[in-house]
Formats: structure tokens, C-alpha cells, sequence
């Protein structure tokens, strides 16, 4: 639609031009001026002709490498979890109200983190071919569990970092980036996580 | 003195003074759009959605307080967040609890 009314415009402009280069200068610089107001379009223009001719580029880059860069950041988030256990001495998580240890506390506080990741296209693609068989759409399930334990994660090296002894009552949340009833924009995930910070005495 | 949890450990609380919230919509500019948009295609973090959202949500967080604040309350207990897209690209946060005075 836009893009037929950028090419009426195009030709319309250059029939302009033409008459215009037969008839007095005066009426060149009104064209000049009409190009330049123009102008937005015209790069908008470019960009969705750049677009149309990465994408296939893209989407193929993502087809060779999204599985393995998403294995090495489910590795690499393993890795960064032993450091945090090592350093707690056991998961510094729970979901518990701690009402239990009262005694002892000398200070509280929020502690939260939070990621947005999304899926590659090329997994998406893979994910809507699984859904028109039906079953398991596996490949989404590993993403979002990578999502998960990305924020899990993250929340341990805030309580690491702000000295939090432990953090109760860890609650996860996800929301979507764009809802499903919008066609355009990110296709992602947010995992928002939350808890209590302890610091014993 | 900001929890999620029901109670503060070793505090007691005096007085309830009501549900406090704040809110906050943002979005970012179109041209971190696209570059998050192509980041998409390839999948992964969407490093810039991640940092306009802990913005927004420390905003969020801000204004709760400064809420409780002005009623007096000297902590927010049981502490929930809600966020919703308005549209792609666009988040609300919305950061609740209860005022309270503790001892």
C-alpha cells in the first residue's frame, strides 16, 4: 500500500520534472523543495528494501547458529550458578516465607532482576510447523527454561553483590514483550524475578 | 524498608496504613527498535528491552515508595509486580504492597 503510493509519487514527481525542466526555473525549486519534504519517505523506503533483502540472510545465519549459541548460554549460565552455590555454600533461593528464622535478622530487603530473551525466527518457524502436527514444541520450552535460569541467576549475583545472606520468597514472573494480538514487534519473553533479602546476625 | 514477604523478620508491625502502588509506561526510541528487532531474528537476550525495563521498574518502584512515604508508613510489606505490554515494544509496570509502620 505504501509502497504503491511512493512509486505514484515517484512518477508523478519525475512528469513534474519533466515539465518543470521545460518551463521557468521558478517551478524547480518547487520541486526541490516537494523532494525534500518527501525525503522521510524515500529513506523509509530504503530501509524496508534493505530489510526485505537481509532477512533471508539473517534468518539463515540464525538457522546454522541460534541452537548452538543457545546451548553455550544454557552452559555458560550452569557454570555461573556452581560459582554462586560455591560461594553461598547451597542455593541462596527459596520460596519459603522464612517466617521460620525470625531470630537473628538484623536487616531485610527487595532484591529483583530480570531478563527479556527471545527466541531466534528460525526457532519460531520450527515451533509453528511442530504446532500444525501438534505435540511438544520443545525448542520453545529450552529457550524459555534458559530465560528462566537466566533471571533465577541473575537475582543470586544481586544478593551476592548487595550481601544478602539469603533470599526467601522468590516469586517468577513472565510477561510477553508484545501480545499476541499485535502483529508487529519483539518476539520475547520477559522472567522477572523477585525475593526477600536476609542478612543473619 | 521495602519486602515481599508477609511479615519483616524481627520487626513488629503497628499500624496498617492501606495498599500503595506506582506505574510507569515506557517505551524506546524507534531506532533501538529496530536494532532490537534485528537482534530478534537472530534470537537471544534483547539487551536494550532488558535495561528499559529495570528503568521503568525502578520508576515504578520510586513512586510506591514516594506513595507510602506521604502516608506516613515507614516499610511496604508484601510487595507484588504486575507488568502488561500496551502495545510492542511499550511495558507498564506496576509495583504494589502494603504501607505499613513497623517497630
Amino acid at each position: 500500500m505504501l509502497m504503491m503510493l511512493l512509486a505514484l509519487l515517484f512518477f508523478s514527481s519525475i512528469v513534474t520534472a519533466q515539465e518543470a525542466s521545460e518551463r521557468k526555473p521558478d517551478d524547480l525549486l518547487g520541486l526541490g523543495f516537494f523532494l525534500i519534504c518527501l525525503s522521510p519517505l524515500f529513506v523509509l523506503a530504503a530501509i524496508g528494501i534493505l530489510w526485505s533483502l537481509a532477512y533471508p540472510v539473517m534468518l539463515l545465519w540464525a538457522a546454522i547458529f541460534s541452537g548452538r549459541k543457545l546451548n553455550k548460554k544454557v552452559s555458560s549460565i550452569v557454570e555461573r550458578e556452581h560459582v554462586s552455590i560455591a560461594h553461598f555454600g547451597r542455593d541462596p533461593l527459596s520460596t519459603l516465607r522464612g517466617d521460620y528464622s525470625s531470630s537473628g535478622v538484623s536487616e531485610s530487603g527487595l532484591v529483583y532482576s530480570s531478563v527479556v530473551y527471545g527466541p531466534s525466527h528460525w526457532h519460531l518457524l520450527i515451533a509453528w510447523f511442530t504446532n500444525l502436527v501438534g505435540g511438544r514444541i520443545d525448542i520453545l520450552t529450552k529457550v524459555i527454561a534458559a530465560a528462566r535460569a537466566e533471571a533465577k541467576q541473575r537475582l543470586r549475583e544481586q544478593a551476592r553483590a548487595e550481601g544478602w545472606d539469603e533470599v526467601l520468597n522468590v516469586r517468577i514472573d513472565t510477561a510477553e514483550m508484545t501480545p499476541a494480538s499485535v502483529q508487529k514487534g519483539p518476539r520475547a519473553v520477559e522472567v522477572f524475578a523477585y525475593g526477600t533479602g536476609i542478612k543473619y546476625n | 524498608m521495602v519486602v515481599n514477604t508477609e511479615t519483616i523478620a524481627g520487626k513488629v508491625i503497628t499500624q496498617n496504613l492501606g495498599v500503595v502502588g506506582g506505574s510507569t509506561v515506557r517505551a524506546k526510541n524507534v531506532f533501538r527498535d529496530i536494532t532490537q528487532g534485528l537482534r530478534n531474528v537472530v534470537g537471544g537476550e534483547l539487551v536494550k528491552y532488558t535495561e528499559l525495563l529495570e528503568e521503568s521498574r525502578n520508576e515504578a518502584m520510586g513512586r510506591m515508595v514516594a506513595d507510602a512515604a506521604a502516608r506516613g508508613a515507614n516499610a511496604i510489606v508484601n510487595v507484588r509486580f504486575a507488568t502488561s505490554a500496551v502495545t510492542g515494544g511499550a511495558a507498564e509496570l506496576f509495583a504494589y504492597g502494603t504501607a505499613v509502620k513497623v517497630e
